[in-house]
């Protein structure tokens, strides 16, 4: 809804100059910067000389880059999944006026607001192989202890049950708040009209909340295209190569190799990944953000 | 809210879902409590009740607060001025776009457009401007300043500004600011004097959710810092280098730095589910 105003466009136009000059300045002026620099060579972090697509074919060559590529998508695939499936059964079981929902959204928003880097350190407590709580409690109850850090496969599963510890929350809040502003009537309708409970969920709730879950999806996505923080924290990118994202790998190739043309190569490969993600998104669910 | 009549067995049932779900929500804070509150050599042992099952100690927060003090304080001032200012700037340019989307019909590009094109940000892997903006800030000899991290953390939290407060303002009813305009005020005193203070809520949790994100920012603050201006993600990001597996000392750094933001956010319940989805879910 847009107000009359007598003013003409003109003024207008500096509410939103301020975020509009930013994000050219901090966000679409660094991205130039850095197609510049992909196309570039370089030295001890200085640039050198125009060396065309050479850098993308170092990059498409590498193995480290094809393992943070496949890390980075069983992240994304595996993390969505998680969060989105538990928290969607969390917000059904408990979408009902029960005692302590109201406090266990409280705790819920624990995880959301910790640091990811400080998640990881915790977790490297919770997951530490001689002595930690988790394997203590395997060895206690009778099984063998897992190599959480230090097995390829199991340090993948440490980072994922981190993040998705941290992230199922979001999940949750969102489609228990999508549940809950589904009108009473329309479930009575409902349980008149169907047999099962299935059938309600199928016909009546999940097209009420189908907004609600795209959304979870879709910023659940964008999210775990990120992962860092964690797998720094918590392995160290390791064993071997094992937890090295794409995101990892931009700051190892960069800064500690100190090689900028190949890391902006990967950022800018990993951004093109993402965006056709939500691109793709954004063509399927039209009107997501209106 | 769906509320049928339940048989007793299915609420005992729930209730049992439901302390098993605090349990998994909680566990992981909960052992970094009670692990800094253990001597180190209970550390190893799986015992989760303190004064039953093992004697606590005050002395890890003590050796926290006095010998190793000037670091988690030089980290937490930092994360402080940092992350304040950030939420400042960053609600000042969302205010003013938010009231602009909300309340004007811009020509050239279409208001959804716009908006659109600042919440682009967000999806945007941080990775993907990290290394031109570690140049840029070494450029401006800003490197190892909380300028430079401010400005960062600015660009990724005005998406949320700016889509919070747009629905706030857009929520608001015509009439008031309308008429205020008739007396006289231009746009800008009407945002100012008439319209933001009915959305002080929203301002809160728009400051409170750019206040969390800067302050767990990591990324950045590890590529752009070193030793001034180091805050708290950096902090702890070094304890464990330094200390080995010292977990005592590690989890009261952990909970240092997670405590500031988890405590701001629970006051801002009601607004969470609308702000973290950035407008597309109302709570």
């Amino acid at each position: 809804m847009a107000i009359r105003t007598r003013d003409k466009d003109r003024s207008q136009i500096l509410f939103i100059a301020p975020a509009i000059l930013w994000l050219l300045t901090f966000t679409l002026f660094p991205l130039l910067y850095s197609l510049y620099l992909s196309l570039h060579g370089s030295r001890f972090l200085r640039v050198t000389h125009f060396v065309g697509l050479e850098n993308y074919r170092m990059v498409l060559t590498d193995y480290r880059f094809w393992q943070a590529f496949r890390v980075t998508l069983t992240f994304v695939v595996v993390n969505v999944a998680a969060t989105t499936v538990v928290g969607l059964l969390l917000a059904l079981l408990f979408n009902h006026p029960i005692k302590g929902i109201r406090l266990f959204r409280t705790f819920s928003t624990i995880p959301l607001f910790a640091a990811p880097v400080a998640v990881g350190y915790i977790c490297q407590i919770l997951f530490y192989e001689e002595g930690g709580p988790i394997n203590n409690l395997l060895v206690t109850l009778g099984a063998n202890g897992i190599n959480w850090i230090s097995h390829p496969f199991w340090a993948k599963v440490a980072v994922c049950l981190a993040d998705v510890w941290q992230w199922t929350p979001f999940a949750f809040l969102v489609l228990l708040a999508a549940l809950q502003s589904v009108p009473d009537e329309l479930y009575e309708a409902a349980v008149l009209d169907t047999t099962s409970s299935w059938q309600t969920f199928m016909h009546v709730t999940l097209p009420m909340i189908r907004h609600a879950l795209v959304t979870v999806v879709l910023l659940r996505t964008v999210e775990a295209f990120k992962i860092f923080d964690l797998s720094f924290a918590l392995t160290n990118g390791g064993p071997g190569l094992a937890t090295r994202t794409l995101t990892f790998n931009v700051y190892t190739t960069g800064l500690r190799d100190q090689n900028l043309g190949e890391a902006t190569a990967i950022a800018f490969l990993l951004m093109t990944l993402v965006l056709a993600v939500t691109f793709v998104f954004f063509r399927i669910y039209r009107g997501q953000y209106d | 809210m769906y509320r049928p009549q339940m048989p007793l067995w299915k609420r005992v049932l729930m209730s049992i879902a439901m302390v098993i779900a605090t349990v998994w929500l909680i566990f992981p804070i909960y052992w970094a409590v009670i692990t800094s509150l253990k001597k180190p050599a209970d550390v190893f042992k799986l015992s989760f009740i303190p004064f039953v099952q093992f004697r606590p100690t005050l002395e890890n927060w003590q050796t926290e607060l006095t010998l190793r003090a000037k670091e988690v304080f030089g980290g937490l001032s930092t994360s402080f001025i940092v992350a304040i200012s950030a939420a400042a700037v960053a609600l000042a340019i969302g205010t003013l776009a938010g009231y602009g989307l909300a309340r004007f019909r811009y020509q050239r590009w279409k208001n959804k457009d716009i908006a659109m094109w600042i919440l682009s940000q967000r999806f945007l892997p941080p990775a993907a401007t990290v290394i031109p903006f570690f140049l840029m800030m070494r450029k401006f000899g800003l490197i190892d300043s909380p300028l430079a991290l401010i400005l960062v953390n600015v660009t990724f939290t005005i998406p949320f500004t700016v889509m919070i407060l747009r629905d706030a303002f857009g929520e608001l009813p015509l009439e008031l600011e309308e008429s205020a305009l008739v007396d006289g005020c231009t746009p800008f005193q009407t945002l100012v004097w008439i319209a933001l203070p009915l959305v002080a809520p929203a301002l809160v949790s728009a400051a409170i959710i750019s206040f969390a994100f800067t302050w767990n920012e990591f990324l950045f603050a590890f590529i752009l810092t070193y030793s001034k201006a180091t805050p708290m993600t950096v902090i702890i990001a070094g304890t464990q280098d330094v200390q080995g597996v010292q977990f005592w000392y590690v989890s009261t750094r952990m909970l240092t730095a997670v405590i500031p933001p988890t405590i701001l956010a629970m006051a801002i319940q009601r607004y969470i589910v609308r702000g973290l989805t950035l407008g597309a879910v109302k709570g």
